[in-house]
């Protein structure tokens, strides 16, 4: 084993959660028509071969409810992320090149966004937006750019000082045109780490959002649904409704947070070379 | 030491507070009085004032602290309460009743004919829940006759005079809902808005002796509920099917039955955009997939599926009333829902869903998303048309758009109430519009019996003809006639009471999971 130094093992293990979520996610989707399958022949039974997560009162197999409901809210998120970490670059470049009145502003809404409590406000666009899909994605997606945004203006700053960038002023190239060539390129590492460390929060916002009945209609096998609905059948002693969805809902965060850890000691500069 | 003292006295202090009002509640039970949980939604939100929903809201129910001039009895025949007498004219548009000379409200003041009078003009001007349109006014000729002049001939009058409380002209003011005075069988005692309301006998009632004198009522939801009664908390707890199994030591599962059913409408006509929205569905449309529906359910197995045996097949809004026409009632029939199918050119497809010239026999379902019951309905439907071939899917819909929805989709609704009103509300066409009100539907014949049930003057006669209205032997609203809403089953109301207390005899529960239980509590007995 000692051919295995610390990189390789950390790439393995982004290999590793990388392959498992995407499993995931495809398995989910192929589960669509199971996870609404309703069959009160078979409701209430618990976890055995046949139904490894139990059914619930409705005789939906839990398995399949809950593998589809990580798999949206994975792709939820993804999406949702994915949007907010390209907001946070753009007005992160912005606040940093387009001249001090910029700045402040863009600072100014930063600030006034991290004010107001996180979930509060992604209740608040949600229900403003007509809540379902849109107004999760949109939610999430407004709530949650902020400390990426301004990651990314602070290196900016830092960058905007640097010779090289300087000298290209000097020569007469464009903001635009050092921007984009200089700067950007610099900044990949950081924004490919900061999406996908905002994928674990964009998920459990998701899925929060959604228990709090402010998300997801509930015909859909959403992990928000499925935690909430759960809640109703704990005191009846039906344990495994809200116990493997929950675990299911963990594991999947914690992948994307290993993944996101991996990827950043591999490309950050600072932990490269340990 | 001594500080350590304290704080511990403290604590004890603060304990005791915290679990005085349950021990105390739990300790006075087995005299006289009792305690009963109702859901948090029962709660009046305007207090106790009849203008404002009291007792003659959304769910109607007896309003323990007024008197109303006429009761329903446990049939649902009509019997007197303030009234002695009551009589309208042939042309239904004059009521006159006379009252007791006997009653004093609980503040010491006689009730008379002209507090009646105030109490219903005050509520046709300001009842934002209840019709009154059809009242012009109310007026008392004397101490004990109130006269009531209508707008048009309303042959259900009576069961508004029997829901309506009685108020006090004198002490009537914008507070009246949290402080009301009323003379009936209980007195306000203490209200903590959110969690529970104390009622104490009426000392001075008139009418038969209250066995039960102090009534504490809360509020609560179904998981609380179900954990006062494992406590011993509660004399009469409210629950639901699921919970039915969960039977505490010392309490036994109390059924109720009910007209509070649930059912889907379906829309008549074809589809077509009005004002911006989609009124009608292309699919139901069709009358016969209409008909196969309504025989191709079984409502039995929905019942045992869903609600675990806790309820009875309904076939119409108005099941077991004195209005109800039999010919609603309809039998599980798949091989007949087929060939109606069948007949109407809904071919199998290959998928084994059912199309005519190219349009897929499918529709969705909605349900309120935070009702359980209506869900598992919903999808226990949905499941059962499968096998005749129909496509349906289901989806969760708040009330903020599923009214809008409605009008061209299935929803699953719940009804039910101690007047016909209901029923008219439901099938008759909507005023200055040309189809009914929740669900597009219009039958000229429908609307005209209906129109003559409320002018007649004679409630025999006015029963007849909302029993035509349902089906005269050609047209109507069931299966043999146009069929535009269907039925599913009426949900027994479930409580958990204590060993030992007697819960008298329930007329049909109305729509609503709350006051009904408590209409007769005044005659409630504990063992000896």
């Amino acid at each position: 084993m000692k051919t295995w130094n610390r990189r390789k093992s950390m790439l393995l293990w982004l290999v590793l959660s990388l392959f498992f979520l995407i499993i995931i996610t495809v398995s989910g989707s192929l589960f669509s028509e199971a996870a609404r399958t309703t069959d009160f022949s078979r409701k209430n039974l618990l976890p055995c071969f046949r139904y490894p997560f139990g059914t619930d009162w409705m005789g939906r197999d839990m398995f399949a409810r809950t593998l589809k409901g990580l798999s949206m809210s994975i792709l939820i998120g993804t999406l949702a992320a994915g949007i907010s970490a390209v907001i946070a670059l753009i007005l992160g470049l912005c606040a940093a090149t387009l001249g001090k009145r910029a700045d402040s502003v863009i600072t100014w809404v930063i600030d006034l966004i991290m004010g107001i409590p996180h979930l509060l406000l992604l209740i608040l666009i949600s229900v403003a937006v007509g809540r379902g899909l849109k107004g999760v994605v949109i939610g999430v997606a407004f709530t949650h750019w902020t400390s990426l945004a301004r990651l990314i203006r602070a290196e900016v700053l830092q960058l905007k000082e640097s010779t090289y960038v300087r000298i290209a002023g000097k020569l007469g190239k464009s903001r635009w045109y050092v921007a984009v060539h200089h700067i950007l390129p610099h900044l990949i590492p950081q924004f490919a780490v900061g999406l996908v460390l905002m994928f674990p929060h964009a998920i459990l916002h998701e899925a929060s959002v959604t228990f709090l009945g402010f998300g997801l209609t509930s015909e859909q096998p959403a992990i928000g649904i499925i935690l909430s609905e759960s809640m109703k059948y704990l005191v009846l002693g039906k344990w495994w409704l809200a116990l493997f969805p929950g675990l299911a809902l963990v594991l999947t965060v914690v992948l994307f947070y290993l993944l996101g850890e991996n990827l950043r000691r591999l490309i950050d500069p600072n932990s490269v070379h340990e | 030491m001594k500080r350590k003292l304290l704080a511990l006295l403290c604590a004890a202090a603060l304990a005791c507070t915290a679990i005085t009002p349950w021990t105390v509640s739990a300790q006075e039970s087995g005299e006289s009085s009792v305690v009963v949980t109702m859901t948090t939604s029962s709660e009046p939100e305007s207090g106790f004032d009849p203008a404002y929903g009291w007792g003659a809201g959304e769910h109607v129910h007896e309003p323990l602290i007024q008197s109303t001039l006429l009761v329903t009895n446990t049939d649902l025949s009509l019997g007197m309460d303030l009234a002695t007498e009551y009589s309208v004219s042939e042309d239904g548009l004059t009521w006159t009743v006379k009252i007791r000379d006997d009653v004093k409200f609980t503040d010491g003041e006689r009730l008379t004919a002209s507090d009646v009078a105030f109490t219903y003009n005050n509520c046709r001007e300001n009842s934002s829940v209840n019709d009154f349109t059809m009242l012009d006014y109310a007026e008392a000729t004397d101490d004990t006759t109130v006269v009531f002049h209508m707008t048009r001939a309303f042959s259900p009058w009576p069961y508004t005079m029997a829901i309506t409380g009685i108020v006090p002209e004198h002490a009537y003011d914008e507070n009246y809902g949290q402080n009301p005075i009323g003379s009936g069988r209980y007195i306000l005692k203490q209200w903590d808005r959110g969690q529970q309301v104390i009622l104490e006998a009426n000392p001075d009632y008139y009418g038969e002796e209250i066995k039960i004198k102090k009534v504490t009522i809360l509020f609560m939801d179904e998981e609380a509920s179900l954990a006062a009664a494992m406590a011993g908390q509660a004399d009469v707890s409210y629950t639901a099917s699921t919970y039915a199994e969960m039977v505490p030591e010392g309490y036994t599962l109390f059924e109720a039955e009910s007209v509070d059913n649930r059912g889907i409408n379906l829309p008549t006509v074809s589809a077509a955009e009005i004002d911006g929205l989609t009124v009608g569905n292309d699919v139901l449309a069709d009358l016969s997939v209409r008909r196969a529906i309504n025989i191709g359910i079984d409502r039995e197995t929905m019942i045992e599926h869903v609600l675990g045996g806790y309820g009875t097949p309904a076939y119409s809004v108005c099941d077991q009333m004195p209005w109800y026409n039999e010919a609603s009632e309809v039998t599980y029939d798949p091989e007949g829902a087929a060939a109606l199918l069948d007949e109407a050119g809904w071919i199998e497809g290959e998928d084994g869903i059912r199309e005519k010239d190219g349009l897929r026999c499918a529709f969705t379902i909605m349900y309120n998303p935070s009702d359980s019951v209506r869900q598992g309905l919903a999808e226990e439907m949905a499941n059962q048309l499968k096998a005749l071939g129909m496509d349906v899917t289901t989806e969760g819909a708040g009330w903020d758009v599923a009214y809008d929805k409605a009008q061209s989709q299935p929803l699953m609704w719940g009804w039910g109430a101690h007047s016909p009103m209901e029923f008219y509300n439901i099938y008759h066409t909507a005023p200055g519009s040309e189809l009914a009100e929740y669900s597009p539907y219009a039958n000229e014949k429908v609307d005209a019996y209906m129109d003559q049930a409320l002018s007649t003057s004679d409630l025999e006669e006015a029963y007849e003809l909302w029993q035509k209205a349902q089906f005269d032997g050609t047209t109507g609203i069931t299966q043999d006639g146009d069929i535009p809403w269907v039925w599913l089953c009426n949900v027994s109301h479930l409580y958990f009471v204590k060993d030992g207390l007697q819960v008298a005899e329930q007329k049909i529960h109305p729509h609503g999971h709350g006051w009904s239980i408590v209409n007769n509590v005044d005659q409630w007995e504990w063992a000896e």
